[in-house]
């Protein structure tokens, strides 16, 4: 090897042993740097990518449209369209609805996002959304929508944050079985894919007595998620010789997921 | 070379960039085109050692900051066994070996033969993703291996290996540009033997 490659490789190394040496609080760091300087590639992105999805949808709908005006009459045609555009913003304000509802229900003080981006990784079930520590977010908050629980804040950046979903393998939560004793710990497997993921609740009794539908809810223990969160239903259960575990379909639609809310720490206690 | 160094950075700061915006390709079993890794790959054919180990260490540096998850947290005693997390830096050690496979066939590329490096760049990104894959297995115990898993990998280096003759035109490019000779030793030879 010539002296210069060698010396190279072993500045290499060096570095590589700084990297691995590195304590959760410096990568924390490294993260938060690394992504206040991608935040205005990922903010104009974003916007480029949401301009350009309704771009397409508006040319699909008047494909969609044009088909139709040419098989009936001109004026039916034109109340066809009104009727249309009718439906998207009664859809859009029933969502809207649904959305402060649930705001108005909740105990928390939430901050609503958008997500802005689905799986930007290889092998983690994760996303990110367009609110950060700008927006009082901070590492570790809960992410909820009306439907249950979607996550947690792992990343954290000035404008954007990623949410760790409920069906990554990483994410942990203690959870109840809705009329049973049964409490084990509720976490996504490592291989998800398609669109319909399981969970599996874990540490159950050997002789747990669940059935399928039972509802799943977070015990607020272990100091990371709040009590009472619908995790999902019990899809069934497999006994073993000393514990029994269960797969449970998870409540929120994460193929559809739109709108989610971080919850913030309550300022009811105060 | 400087110039080409500093020209190969930038180019993959870029890929980072335009990383964000490619998304996951859900009917080939949510594969993915690595840009930043195809950067990497072609990029390591053209240039000596040092040049490629500091692109391994600049590319895992910034795919372990974008990726990185954090450990559990919460109560030990409610969650007695977290996931672990892969350490931060583990991507530059994978960048490194792939960086080296890439240099192990350079000769092929300097005599022309750049479809070698291409395909290799597709086996390159393939072990890539089974050796992560394979870690996160080992760090967190419980082995799994589905047919999905392997076609997710297949599709991935397959669907990156097709984009690599762009970036190697780029790369000449970018080496005409800050007149860097790859030392394309093969053409060399054929234009010589035309002058005969």
């Amino acid at each position: 090897m010539k002296p210069l490659n060698l010396l190279a490789l072993l500045v290499f190394l060096g570095g590589l042993a700084w990297a691995l040496t590195r304590s959760e609080r410096t990568v924390r760091d490294i993260q938060a740097t690394y992504y206040r300087a991608i935040s205005p590639f990922l903010t104009g992105g974003s916007a480029l990518e949401t301009r350009s999805r309704e771009f397409l949808k508006e040319v699909e709908h008047s494909k969609m449209l044009e088909a139709e005006v040419e098989a009936m009459r001109e004026d039916f045609g034109r109340l066809k369209l009104i009727e249309s555009q009718f439906r998207k913003v009664e859809a859009e304000n029933s969502a809207l609805r649904r959305a402060l509802d649930f705001k108005e229900r909740t105990r928390f003080e939430v901050v609503a996002s958008r997500i802005t981006r689905r799986n930007p990784a290889t092998w983690w079930q994760t996303v990110e959304i367009d609110r950060g520590e700008e927006s009082g977010i901070a590492t570790a908050y809960t992410v909820v929508t009306d439907q249950g629980l979607v996550g947690k804040i792992d990343r954290l950046g000035e404008h954007q944050s990623t949410v760790l979903l409920l069906t990554d393998e990483a994410c942990q939560v203690s959870a109840k079985v809705e009329g049973s004793p049964e409490v084990g710990i509720l976490q996504g497997q490592r291989e998800q894919f398609g669109g319909s993921p399981v969970l599996r609740l874990r540490f159950l009794s050997r002789d747990a007595r669940l059935r399928e539908g039972m509802r799943v809810f977070s015990t607020g223990r272990g100091g990371l998620f709040p009590a009472d969160l619908l995790l999902g239903e019990i899809d069934r259960v497999e006994p073993g010789p000393l514990a029994s575990e269960a797969l449970v379909r998870p409540s929120v639609d994460f193929q559809n997921l739109g709108t989610v809310f971080v919850l913030t720490p309550q300022k009811e206690d105060s | 070379m400087i110039r080409y160094t500093a020209s190969l950075v930038i180019l993959v700061l870029l890929a980072v960039v335009l990383q964000q915006f490619v998304p996951p390709l859900a009917p080939l079993f949510e594969s993915r085109v690595m840009l930043v890794a195809l950067v990497f790959l072609c990029a390591s054919s053209t240039v000596p050692a040092p040049v490629m180990l500091l692109l391994a260490f600049l590319c895992g540096f910034i795919t372990d900051a974008e990726n990185w998850i954090g450990p559990h947290g919460g109560d030990p005693e409610i969650y007695p066994r977290p996931v672990e997390p892969l350490h931060f830096g583990y991507s530059i050690a994978l960048y490194a070996v792939m960086g080296y496979l890439m240099q192990g066939i350079q000769p092929l590329f300097r005599q022309g033969k750049w479809q070698f490096s291409a395909a290799l760049s597709g086996i390159a990104v393939f072990l890539y993703l089974l050796a992560e894959y394979l870690l996160i297995n080992f760090v967190r115990g419980g082995f799994s291996f589905t047919r999905w898993t392997f076609l997710k990998i297949a599709f991935s280096s397959g669907v990156t290996m097709l984009l690599s003759p762009l970036v190697f035109w780029l790369l000449f490019r970018l080496a005409d540009w800050s007149r860097y000779t790859i030392r394309f030793d093969g053409m060399k030879r054929r234009k010589r033997a035309h002058a005969f």
